[in-house]
């Protein structure tokens, strides 16, 4: 498992994208996006009402 | 079972009434403001229906699941996390959490700013949350600079500047690994646990703000804050607190160790001294030139490490930098170059002839030597000192050869660390020499490390870094700040730092600020949040109306 674990991860070339002057790794674009979706989605999905 | 003795049932106490010691004001203090069904709730109000909500009891999994995996690291130690399959393991555990802290803490945030929820007395719950996102952020600093890899060499080296320019680096040094260390796994975690404790008390003692409109249709302001303050009499809905803590923590470990198993984490080695010498020996040789002649990045710096009136970062005629002192004095030419030759086993005749035809020169005499040379290594095909041009540079060529051989041994590494010392966890000269060559911000920008590569934020490989500071990377990248030949340029960290030190002052007094309060008034995001109790609401009134033409 330990090869396995050691053998995996995100340990190449990073990626990066220019937006004008700023530039940023798609890692953590890729988690700043999850966090937009993850909040969008948190306040849309409707939540169970359970008893009352 | 022992039937516990009710105060009221008790015989007479001896030395009469128990009422005004500290010990019972204590008891009543706590008890009165936190009675156990508001510690320990099975109830919420019925407009506790999104799952916005789930977003604060997951940032405390997370940080239990940190806290635990520390725990592991700590006891352990550095050797093996880096060395160590299973350490290695432990390590990517602490990674994956810390990075699903921050992830659910700052969708927490957005969800408590678009409720707007300090309203209703409740603004100290909002200052300490805001409060533990910044120690949090220290925190994972902290964290960064005692990874003791490449990562935390960089960060240490970059941070050192932002922490100087302020005055702070005098007290707080980004180098001493010890120092980030204790700092890390002691002081910082007990601050930010009782922060977090106080902030889920005030949650608990206050409650949780009603939907924006809930209070009584009032012109009065005063009269709504009051009714916003009050404990909900409303609707309720079961709230199982501890199974939805135990949900929380369950989600997050599964997701902590299958991010840890898939994705590993980031460790590139530190660079050695010795890694240096090898891999660009016309560097290593140029920047010992440099430290000599005094035209190092060190050599120049200022305070905390040398006593140069004017030198250093300020903004305008407030000179922190300069006014905090030189601290951790610095000679680079002695600590970096001299020192380190003079421990030399055996030296050859020719270095002990040059260390003391350098030592007995005049400082004006040592300068002269050493900026020729500086000159024409500059001037050299490839810096090659080989091929260096005649001239006069007295003993610098030998002594930048010998330290560039004793780098190349491995023993410049011990020889700068250690000094005399057998134990010792402070790197200030290791990193601070390192740092003076090109050789580690080479490295680095190859990592799209560089400050205006939003480098603070990034971490190596295609791993994510320090999201949480895009705002402070995103200043370095935007002009004034990104040309150094400028002002703003020149003195980026300590306008910078200052900006952001205004905004977290701003995000944590948020609820005093007129305009910045009341965004979610305007923008009704809440109507999302909060959409099923104004339905049940509207319904309500709707049955309540009678229909249109009876009366």
């Amino acid at each position: 498992m330990s090869q396995f674990i050691l053998a995996s991860g995100l340990s190449g070339p990073g990626h990066y994208v220019q937006l004008g002057p700023v530039q940023i790794a798609v890692a953590n674009l890729i988690v700043i996006g999850l966090m937009i979706v993850v909040f969008v989605l948190a306040i849309i999905l409707p939540f169970p009402r359970g008893r009352r | 079972m022992t039937t516990p003795v009710r105060h009221e049932d008790r015989a007479e106490v001896v030395g009469g009434d128990t009422d005004r010691m500290w010990t019972s004001r204590l008891r009543r203090g706590i008890f009165d403001r936190l009675p156990p069904d508001k510690l320990l709730p099975d109830e919420q109000p019925a407009y506790v229906c999104s799952w916005i909500y789930v977003f604060g009891v997951l940032t405390i999994a997370a940080l239990v699941v940190i806290v635990a995996s520390g725990c592991v690291l700590a006891f352990e130690g550095p050797q093996w996390y880096h060395y160590s399959d299973v350490g290695r393991f432990f390590n990517s555990l602490h990674f994956w959490s810390v990075q699903l802290f921050f992830f659910t803490m700052v969708i927490h945030l957005w969800g408590k700013f678009w409720m707007a929820a300090w309203r209703g007395r409740r603004i100290a719950t909002w200052v300490t949350g805001a409060v533990a996102f910044l120690a949090s952020i220290a925190t994972a600093f902290t964290g960064y600079l005692m990874q003791s890899n490449f990562d935390s060499q960089w960060i240490a080296g970059e941070a050192k500047d932002g922490l100087n320019s302020v005055g702070v680096g005098a007290w707080f040094n980004a180098l001493d690994f010890g120092q980030a260390m204790l700092i890390h796994v002691i002081l910082l975690p007990i601050v930010l646990g009782l922060i977090i404790v106080w902030h889920v008390l005030l949650v608990r003692r206050r409650g949780i703000a009603p939907p924006l409109g809930a209070a009584p249709n009032s012109a009065d302001k005063a009269a709504i804050k009051a009714a916003e303050a009050e404990p909900w009499r409303g609707r309720t809905r079961r709230y199982d607190l501890v199974k939805e803590f135990v949900a929380a923590l369950t989600v997050i470990g599964l997701l902590t160790v299958a991010l840890s198993v898939a994705l590993s984490s980031p460790d590139v080695k530190a660079i050695r001294l010795q890694d240096w010498a090898k891999a660009a020996p016309s560097d290593f040789v140029a920047t010992a030139s440099a430290e000599l002649d005094g035209s190092s990045g060190t050599a120049s710096y200022g305070a905390p490490y040398v006593d140069i009136p004017g030198a250093g970062q300020h903004m305008g005629p407030i000179r922190l930098q300069e006014w905090a002192g030189v601290r951790i004095p610095v000679n680079a030419a002695q600590d970096f170059v001299i020192a380190p030759l003079q421990t030399v086993p055996n030296p050859s005749a020719d270095l002990t002839n040059a260390l003391s035809a350098w030592t007995s020169a005049t400082p004006d005499q040592q300068v002269a030597w050493a900026s020729a040379y500086t000159e024409a290594l500059g001037k050299a095909p490839g810096a090659d000192p080989a091929k260096v041009a005649p001239g006069d540079y007295g003993p610098v060529p030998t002594l930048t050869s010998a330290l560039l051989a004793q780098a190349d041994s491995g023993a410049l590494d011990g020889a700068l660390a250690l000094g005399s010392r057998f134990y010792q966890t402070d790197y200030t000269k290791s990193v601070l020499f390192l740092a003076d060559g090109s050789y580690l911000e080479d490295r680095a920008r190859a990592e799209h490390l560089g400050g205006d590569q939003s480098g603070m934020m990034n971490e190596t490989g295609s791993y994510p870094g320090q999201e949480w500071l895009w705002l402070y990377t995103f200043w370095y990248q935007i002009k004034p700040f990104s040309d150094e030949t400028n002002p703003w340029g020149a003195n980026a960290d300590a306008i910078i730092w200052t900006i952001m030190a205004v905004l977290s002052l701003g995000l944590v007094l948020l609820p005093y600020i007129p305009g910045l309060r009341s965004i979610p008034r305007w923008v009704p995001v809440h109507r999302l949040i909060w959409r099923q109790w104004y339905a049940d609401q509207e319904r309500t009134r709707t049955k309540a109306e009678p229909p249109a033409g009876h009366s």
